[in-house]
């Protein structure tokens, strides 16, 4: 107890990400990001389209490289070129807008697949951990349906499911209700709810501005390529200082 | 000439119906091995080209494979087969068929590359995405995600690619290897009758090529019942 380090769990340093490819040449999408995730934090991250939250959150498990910079995870910089970033990824979750579940494999599939061949679990080891999250999600009942039978709500549990199921440090939602019709967000909020009781580190990308007061323990607010404002969920709402964060808090309102 | 003594003529008089069958027999088999070596090779040139187009990496192989492909594709089947049997196994004693197989095994692998290739850039990035976010890696990810997809989706043209590689072999007679068009011809050499056996031929050809179209319709609807 006395002498654990309480090291933040993800340490961004002086993070640069510009995008030059045949779309777009030198362009700066973020500037210069230092911030830090600790075990157990729920950090929502808002800010107008374009200010480069997606980015960031990909940059954070390397589905984008970085142009510069430091990313801590774990104690270890995984921007390091000689770092075996598939094994760092088991332990990121990811859930994006479009689910992205795996069409030709069954949901239990979906979940098991993963914990099969990359942490050596057997078939009945991994299919117990899922059907565990199935529960949790509330689509035990859907463990043999295909994706394209399921409603958006449900395949974004199950995308969630999916991503719990390599047991990850850390969860990452990039606006994960974003692509749902408005009567099957609810769902959604309510199992990362859960998650966020149960203590799972988040970071969310998100425009639900409701749910991040009620759920985060701190927000973040990106525009122009960085993280201009930060604070806990009450002092971000009611007293916020800065001027874009304040046009953007009426707009939102 | 009535057509019952032409017929008598043409395949049952010495046996002239052994050509038809034994070309039939080396047709068949140089198309079912010429698939397999053009699946095979073709996976790996459009792992090849894909992976490039994908990440950037492998560039040297994939301007060998890039112009492997380009050549093949812009070719002829027979100056291939000529140049296979006359030029790269000039010195070498190999037999006829070996030399079919590997030349319309190559040229297979040509078409085969594209279509996969084709099917494997048809699959969403998102499905890259969700493969490398849980933790696999690229070549994981291709096998267990990409692949088993793409492949499903152009099943149609691969069996496609076998039918028209079915008819290609009739240029084989040029190295006087012995398939269905070449056993029809030298019994039309023999009897100086011409329609008969060469109808014959084709009425052949046609009859596999409707067997393999009904055996690629039908496993298009296979698939399309289990779609997910
Ligand atoms: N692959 C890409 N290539 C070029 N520009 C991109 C790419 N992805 C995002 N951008 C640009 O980067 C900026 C930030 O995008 P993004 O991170 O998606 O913002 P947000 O998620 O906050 O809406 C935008 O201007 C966008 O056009
Ligand atoms: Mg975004």
């Amino acid at each position: 107890m006395t002498t654990e380090t309480t090291s933040p769990l993800i340490e961004v340093r002086h993070l640069f990400k510009e995008f030059n490819n045949s779309r777009h040449r030198d362009l700066k999408v973020l500037c210069d990001i230092n911030v830090s995730f600790n075990k157990g934090d729920v950090a929502f991250i808002v800010g107008p389209s374009g200010a480069g939250k997606s980015t960031f959150l990909r940059c954070l498990n390397r589905l984008e490289e970085a142009s510069s910079g430091e990313i801590l995870f774990e104690g270890v910089n995984i921007l390091d070129k000689n770092v075996d970033i598939d094994r760092h990824r088991q332990k990121m979750g990811m859930v994006f807008q479009q689910f992205n579940l795996f069409p030709h494999l069954s949901v239990l599939s979906n979940l098991t697949i993963g914990p099969i061949k990359l942490q050596g679990l057997s078939q009945e080891e991994a299919e117990e951990r899922a059907m565990k999250l199935l529960k949790r999600v509330r689509l035990e009942d859907r463990a043999r349906s295909f994706p394209n039978q399921l409603s958006g709500g449900q395949k974004q549990r199950i995308a969630i499911a999916r991503s719990l199921c390599m047991e990850p440090d850390v969860m990452l939602f990039d606006e994960p209700t974003s692509a749902l019709d408005p009567e099957m967000v609810g769902e959604v909020l309510e199992v990362m709810r859960e998650l966020a009781e149960d203590k799972m580190t988040m970071i969310v990308v998100t425009h639900e501005m409701a749910f991040a007061r009620e759920v985060a323990n701190r927000i973040l607010f990106m525009a122009d390529t960085n993280i201009l404002e930060e604070n806990d969920p009450e002092n971000f709402f009611e007293h916020p200082q800065n001027e874009r964060l304040k046009a953007f808090l009426e707009k939102m309102i | 000439m009535s057509i019952k003594e032409n017929l008598y003529l043409n395949f049952i008089k010495d046996d002239r119906y052994m050509y038809l069958l034994s070309g039939l027999k080396n047709t068949l088999l140089i198309t079912i091995v010429a698939v397999v070596v053009g699946i095979l090779l073709g996976f790996l040139l459009a792992y090849i080209r894909s992976t490039h187009d994908k990440t950037g990496k492998l560039k040297i192989p994939n301007l060998i494979a890039h112009l492997y492909i380009t050549v093949i594709r812009g070719t002829p089947m027979v100056l291939q087969l000529l140049i296979v049997y006359f030029v790269i196994f000039a010195s070498v004693n190999i037999p006829k068929i070996i030399v079919a197989f590997i030349a319309f095994g190559l040229n297979s692998a040509a078409y085969v590359a594209e279509i996969i290739r084709a099917g494997i850039m048809s699959i969403d990035e998102g499905q890259f995405e969700a493969g490398a976010s849980l933790g696999f890696s690229y070549t994981q990810t291709m096998l267990y995600f990409i692949l088993p997809q793409a492949i499903k989706n152009v099943l149609p043209a691969l069996g496609n690619e076998m039918i028209v590689l079915l008819k290609e072999t009739s240029v084989a007679g040029y190295i006087a290897m012995d398939d269905l068009t070449r056993g029809a011809d030298i019994i039309r050499s023999q009897t100086y009758s011409a329609f008969v056996p060469l109808l014959m031929a084709a009425a052949i050809y046609l009859f596999f090529v409707l067997i393999f179209d009904r055996l690629v319709k039908k496993l298009e609807r296979n698939l399309k019942s289990s779609d997910h």
